[in-house]
Parts: C-alpha cells; structure tokens; sequence
C-alpha cells in the first residue's frame, strides 16, 4: 500500500453521510463517481434502468441508484451483479413488493446464493453460514437495506414500522454448501439448470435452531424439525410458509437414509400443524378468510390441522459446517415465489468464466 | 475535494400541491356514503357502524362499501372511479399496520382529487407514517381521524362504541358547515 489514507478526511465523510441520514446506524463507504462507475462497469444493463418500484410510496430504484447504495454498503464492484441479482429476486417476491419494508413485522430478506459466483467472489460457503465475517456475505443484504431505505425512502419510524424487528435484518445471505450438500443446489429447486450462478431470495420473520446430535435415526431429526415449525407463534394464517437451512450432517443423515428433498418436505407438509384443541388455546382455531382468530367453539379440538400446503411452502436449503448437527428453521415472511434468479455477471455473457479470488 | 459525495436518495423534495381538499359538503342529508374497507381485523364492521351511524344521525341516504384487497397499496384507479361516481363522500380504514395506515391516508388524498370529501381512519400508533404518506403525497399536514390503538383485538360491542367515539371527527373532516 502507498501512503495510508488521511482518517480525519475519511471520518468526516462518514459523519457527513451520517448527518445526511443515510445511514442504517454503521459506518457507510461514502461513494464517490470512479468507485460508482466501477460498479457500474459490471453489468451491460443502463444506469438509467428502472430496478424496482414501489409503488405505494412513489419511489423507483434504477441501476444507478443500487450501484451507489452498494457502495455505500461495503461492496466491491464486482459483487453488483449479484446485489442486482438479489434486488430482482426480492422484487419477484409479493411480499416484498406489497407493504414488507413498511411491516410492523419488520422482515429480513435472506438471500440464497449458488454456483460457481460462491467461489469467484469469496462468500463464506461453510461454517458460520448466518455470519458475521465475510464481506460479500454481509455487504451484499446490507445493500438491499441501503436501497429500501435510501431509494424507496422507507426509514424506521417513519414508513418503516416494525414493532420489533428481528436480529440481522439487511444481512443474512447464504452460500449454500453445494460441495457437502447431498442433493441439487437451492436454485434449481427454483427453476434453473445446476451449476448456474444465481440467487434466490425471500423475506424471513426470524430463524430457529434445531440442535440436534445424538441420534442416528432420520425420523427423530425430523420430528424435532417439525415440531420447531409447528409452533403456535408464528401462525397468523391457515397456512404459514417455513424453510429448513439443514447443516451438512443433518442433510447428509437424511439422504443416508434414502430421502430426497422431496421426500423431506412430504414428511414435514405432512406431520407439521397442531390439533384444533393447541390452536383453540392459543387463539388461533379460527379463521376468517384465511387469518386466524379465537374461536370459542372446541367443536374442532380433535382435528390435526396442516399448516404448510405445498413443498414451496417447505424450501430446503444446506448450509453451515459439517462440525455439528445443528439446522435452523425460517421463518418465512408471506411465502417464497419458487423461482430464482440468474446472475447476471459480464464474464457470463461473454462466456467466461474468472477465477477464483484467494482470500 | 476531487469528486463530491454522491447522494444515494434519487429524490427531489415532494412539491405541496395548494390544495389537495375537495370542496366540503355543509351537510351530510342524502349523501351516499363510501365505505373503502382494507381487509384489517374489525375494519369491516368499524366502517359499517359508521356508515350506519352517519345515516341514522346525519341523514345519510345509504352506504357504497368496497374492499380494497391489498391493503398495503393505494386503492386501484378503477375503484376510486367507481367509489367516485356513486359517492357524495369516503370514508377509508382502518389504518392498523405499517403499510395500511400510510395507505388508508393515501387512498384519502387520492379521492379528494377526484373530487370527494374523505376521512381516512388510522390507530393511533400509525401517526407518524400516516403523516409521512401524506407528505409524500404533496399534502403535508392532510387530517384524519385517529382511534385509540389497538383495533384488531376489539369485540363487537367495543368495534360499535370505537365508531361512536370516533364519529364527530368523521363529520368534522367532511363537511363545512355555513
């Protein structure tokens, strides 16, 4: 390195995007046009691009617009086409594009990376899969943040009205452990051919842990997992939308056993719910339309109600180290579309594919 | 300094437009009023007390009820058209979430361009993003009526009392007596 940057002159930059209120409450890389044309040198889209609207509020974000917000975040330029990648998925995602960044639930995106992208760029692909501690893992959701709260405009109280939020809300972005996963990666479970660059994404209310190491049998992790997802909490709907992030060893145990993914989610779409007499203590035995409500009438008490109607309901995700059998349940905001979504780097489009950077 | 910091907002300040009201009724004989129902628990019954409330009290001719079906969104251009043509005034709520209650008071702007006298209902926990809304709408300061959080947990009986309570300041932000 040359002569270390001047701090003073970097520290009022920061305390000026502070005062500017662009901040989510940590440092921003105050963007400058040649850190910003960089970014934009990733991608063949136009700066001008219209990226997302939202249209309640009267804001658009353009390519522009998200290059200098992920600047700001901590991006390097070549993780653009990954956070345009993200943005496009999330504004696929109803949730996402109704009333999400203004919710009293506050939800977090998680954003799901694949293929050979993981490696190219650095993400954490093992151990510590939430985080924190690696780049672009923790800069590129940050962007997203950034761009809802900077492009759209939806600051915390003010549009943005989450009762309490939840831990990590711009910064949970996996890369699935393909290399320990027994089964295809995420995305092609969101319609694209394996070995694909790509994110998927969707907006979660929370996670959960599911510790559970010292059974060999398939069907008692998965009676753990379901009765995680069965809780009565988290259940506002008829039907609720949760995703299992399984660690390499759960993952592994259960294939070991001869489940598929699928076979995975058929067992949970088919043991997870409660009996009507859980639900009547909790409130919850009634619906109207599709929301739930106290219903004194025990009529129902006897009855299993299922709550999660289709696989897409059920994603399944592998990521994490294979150093303990500990998985975690999402906790799925509205529910996942099923898609994913390519990324769309210059290097692809010509055909090439970079090396990997050395960390 | 070489380059200067580049502002990551896109925004131009909203202008305030002069004036975003619609001409005020005096009085409340005859009209047909609007009922733009979000979906929000108890809003359904809310709206209707009052419309029930303004025919027996004011001389309201009858109700319009519609249900918006995504609350978080402003109400679809054909349905203010509709709500429009058939209504002397709107009443809109009940703002009880993040995205409705910034909704509900946009859905009020909205109709006062096409013409209606409206008022927007919100809990009161949704001020300051109802306010912001209607700043955004380039109508800083735009009144509505607030009812005391929260609204989803009510009974019946207390939805009917919480129209009653509220029902004045209905009237007052439609109508302008001579």
């Amino acid at each position: 390195m040359s002569d270390p940057p001047d701090p003073e002159v970097a520290q009022a930059a920061i305390e000026y995007c502070y005062a500017r209120g662009w901040s989510d409450g940590l440092p921003l890389v105050p963007a400058s046009k040649p850190l910003v044309d960089r970014f934009l040198a990733t991608t063949s889209q136009d700066p001008d691009e219209v990226i997302g609207e939202l249209e309640q509020v009267g804001r658009t974000c353009s390519v522009y617009l998200a290059a200098v917000n992920a600047a700001m975040a901590g991006c390097l330029p070549e993780y653009f086409p990954v956070v345009l990648a993200a943005f496009d998925a999330l504004m696929r995602e109803r949730a996402a594009r109704g009333g999400g960044w203004q919710s009293t639930s506050g939800p977090a995106p998680m954003i799901v990376v694949n293929g050979p992208v993981r490696h190219e760029l650095g993400f954490n692909t093992t151990g510590g899969a939430f985080g924190p501690g690696f780049r672009p893992n923790a800069t590129i959701p940050r962007a997203i943040g950034l761009i809802v709260r900077n492009a759209f405009g939806i600051r915390p109280h003010v549009l943005e009205q989450a009762t309490q939020g939840l831990p990590g809300r711009w910064s949970i972005c996996l890369a699935e452990n393909e290399e320990e996963s027994p089964w295809p990666p995420f995305a092609t479970d969101g319609g694209l051919p394996a070995g694909t660059s790509a994110v998927s994404a969707t907006l979660l209310r929370t996670c959960e842990f599911v510790d559970n190491r010292h059974t060999p049998d398939p069907e008692h992790v998965l009676t753990d997992i379901a009765d995680t997802i069965s809780r009565t909490g988290s259940l506002i709907f008829k039907d609720t939308s949760a995703g299992v992030v399984l660690c390499p060893e759960h993952a592994q145990l259960l294939a070991g056993a001869g489940f598929g993914k699928q076979d995975v989610q058929a067992w949970l779409m088919q043991r997870c719910g409660r009996t009507g007499a859980d639900l009547r203590r909790a409130g919850k035995n009634g619906l109207r339309g599709s929301a739930r409500f106290a219903d004194p009438d025990p009529g129902a008490d006897g009855e299993f109600t299922r709550i999660l109607p289709s696989p897409r309901h059920v994603p399944i995700v592998v990521a994490g180290a294979r150093n303990a059998a500990i998985s975690m349940v999402v906790r799925v905001f509205g529910e996942w579309s099923g898609t994913a979504t390519q990324i769309k780097t210059l290097e692809a489009e010509r055909g090439h594919v970079p090396a990997p950077v050395t960390r | 300094m070489a380059y200067p910091i580049l502002d990551p907002t896109g925004s131009a300040a909203t202008e305030a437009k002069t004036s975003v009201r619609a001409p005020r009724r005096t009085n409340l004989r005859g009209a047909t009023v609007g009922l733009l129902v979000n979906t929000k628990q108890n809003a359904a019954p809310f709206l209707d007390e009052i419309g029930r409330l303004l025919a027996e009290r004011h001389g309201a001719a009858g109700t319009m009820a519609r249900t918006k079906v995504n609350f978080a969104a402003p109400a679809p251009e054909d349905l203010v058209k509709e709500m429009a043509a058939g209504c002397d005034v709107i009443i809109t709520g009940i703002g009880d979430c993040g995205s409705c209650s910034a909704s509900a008071v946009a859905d009020g702007i909205a109709f006062e361009a096409a013409g209606l006298p409206a008022a927007a209902i919100c809990s009161d926990a949704f001020g300051v993003t109802a306010d912001a809304m209607a700043e955004l709408r380039g109508a800083p300061g735009y009144p509505y009526a607030t009812t005391p959080h929260p609204v989803a947990v009510l009974t019946p009986d207390q939805v009917k009392e919480r129209a009653a309570q509220v029902l004045d300041d209905v009237v007052a932000l439609i109508t302008e007596p001579e």
